[in-house]
């Protein structure tokens, strides 16, 4: 914990300045700003931050793209005739990435702030004591602060990483001429997504994560299924395994993987790197009071930080590092600034989705966890394929999976299936205010559709 | 460097960065632990850069924010002189 000895001054250049515009921050600074208080908001980078400029949207609109060459693929199955091979064009491709990301409208973020009234300041922002920053050479005080920085990519200490040259995720997104072989570092969502992406595409890809699966975070069934449709497309899934090397060999990056001691060497075209994010915490918080650590800034309930008149949302908290939890608790941090009334953060249902084919989406408390917390659960299953909406898509690899405590009530679900990202929201209601499964069982859902599997789950419990 | 950073001394008055200042307190901190002189230079001249790379985006730090940089990159050579530098006034 950090003391500071400086008093809060009577006359502040604003009420609140909020550090980021990303969800985490531009939330709270359109909330603070409708309550009629002077809001500034500061910049470093791209306005909007990093969900619709370089995360989530351009991704989606990557995956659309190769969602759609697998329909096309696949046409012939509907009955519709297509001449000729479907093939990917990348600059066009590209464009159709960049118009995604212009239809957000984060490029005319900056006037839409102005207009309403927000101060736009571009910079770094640096505390220099606990109530001013400074941006761009000059010093804005405020008596309260949001700090929603963000994160940056973790590079993992792999052995000739920085030599050889690799990609991130960024990079990435602007490939107008793929690599033929690609080696993604990181079996996490980010990782999964890219993997999805270029092996639709053509791209021969290998992917490698420390744990024993894939999406390690979640149930053991998601990831080794993931692993296995992976694997039916071609990729080459290396689980439980470590970089260790990497050298550069012509225009080639030979890949060092060791797996249980052994050491095998993968020759690729380029590197992605996937491994994980830290908070952006280069911002003088010691001048300011604020208490971090390498996973983020510390934060109670309420979002405030140890700094009482500075509070901090997203990732740079090190929390969830997803938009809707950065703009959740964005808005909490907002509430709870000037108000006596406070609202708490409350993370017992977040869903939690990955954009591949099919998607994958979990709510909740997982069995890991449960497990740890000794917590007696239940568990109710039902697969996917024997849906009628799975027969006339012609998709039957997937399942739904609740687990609920002894009286029946859902504590958390996971689920693979084509809409699992859409579909996650009904467990994500029941579990946000711990519904019984019978809920859900008699409630009716329509015919056909994938949510049928929800109810069949649900159906498995035993409510008492 | 596009601009210069500054200073923020704990009367509260500024100053120009100045990377010497930077140098000399690694390489006092360094001989106070007993690292010989030439090794002293050498890491003093490498916390030195990273310090300079690290203060490239910012107009202005606080002085004990230099310390903090040049302790964090400090450490990674000899951890002795790093815990001297960040708890122990030498030539701030």
């Amino acid at each position: 914990m950090y003391k500071t000895k400086h008093a809060q001054p009577k006359i502040t250049d604003y009420d609140v300045i909020v550090i980021g515009t990303g969800s985490g921050g531009g939330v709270g600074a359109h909330m603070l700003n409708k309550k009629g208080k002077k809001v500034a908001v500061v910049e470093e980078e791209t306005m909007g931050g990093e969900c619709p400029n370089y995360g989530c949207i351009p991704t989606k609109a990557l995956l659309q793209a190769a969602e759609t060459l697998e329909t096309v693929k696949r046409a012939e199955n509907f009955a519709i005739k297509v001449s000729g091979e479907p093939k990917v064009d990348y600059p066009a491709l590209k464009a159709w990435k960049d118009k995604a990301v212009w239809n957000t409208g984060t490029h005319a973020g900056e006037a839409s702030y102005k207009e309403d009234g927000v101060a736009v300041l571009k910079g770094h922002a640096h505390f220099i004591d606990p109530w001013t920053v400074n941006v761009g050479g000059k010093r804005y005080s405020a008596k309260k602060f949001l700090i929603a920085a963000g994160t940056k990519d973790f590079i993992p200490p792999i052995t000739g990483l920085e030599e050889t040259g690799f990609v991130g995720y960024r990079e990435a997104l602007d490939f107008t001429k793929p690599p033929q072989k690609l080696f993604v570092i990181g079996g996490g969502a980010i990782g999964c997504e890219f993997t999805e992406i270029f092996s639709t595409f053509g791209v021969e890809v290998h992917i490698a994560e420390f744990a024993e699966r894939l999406l390690a975070k979640e149930d053991p069934e998601i990831g080794e299924l993931v692993e296995a449709l992976f694997e039916q497309k071609g990729v080459t899934v290396h689980t439980d395994s470590k970089v260790v090397k990497v050298e550069k060999k012509g225009t080639q990056k030979i890949v060092h993987v060791e797996k249980h001691g052994k050491v095998s060497k993968v020759t690729v075209d380029e590197i992605l790197v996937a491994a994980g994010k830290i908070p952006n915490t280069d911002l003088g918080l010691e001048n300011a009071g604020v208490a971090f650590d390498r996973r983020g800034i510390k934060v109670n309930r309420e979002m405030q930080t140890s700094a009482d008149h500075i509070y901090a949302a997203g990732d740079v908290t090190g929390g969830y590092m997803f938009t809707h939890t950065a703009n959740y608790e964005s808005r909490i941090a907002a509430s709870n600034m000037f108000s006596s009334l406070k609202h708490l953060a409350d993370y017992r249902a977040v869903p939690r989705c990955v954009f591949i084919s099919p998607e994958v989406a979990a709510v909740g408390a997982t069995e890991a966890e449960l497990k740890a917390k000794g917590v007696h659960y239940q568990v109710g299953i039902s697969a996917t394929g024997w849906l009628g909406r799975a027969n006339t898509s012609q998709e039957d690899t997937g399942f739904v999976k609740i687990l609920a405590d002894k009286k029946g009530r859902i504590l958390g679900a996971s689920i693979v299936a084509p809409r699992a990202g859409e579909m996650i929201h009904e467990l994500t209601l029941a579990t946000q205010w711990k519904m019984k499964a019978s809920k859900i069982v008699w409630t009716i859902h329509a015919f056909p559709t994938w949510n049928q599997a929800i109810r069949s789950a649900a159906n498995k419990i035993t409510c008492r | 460097m596009s601009h210069t950073s500054h200073i923020v001394k704990r009367a509260g008055h500024t100053e120009p960065y100045d990377s010497k200042k930077v140098y000399a307190a690694v390489f006092a901190a360094c001989l106070a632990v007993r690292e010989p002189a030439g090794s002293a230079e050498l890491v003093a001249d490498k916390v030195m850069k990273d310090v300079n790379h690290w203060i490239q985006k910012k107009h202005e730090v606080t002085a004990n924010d230099i310390r903090r940089q040049a302790a964090k990159h400090l450490k990674a050579y000899n951890q002795d002189a790093a815990h001297m530098l960040l708890h122990h006034r030498i030539v701030w």
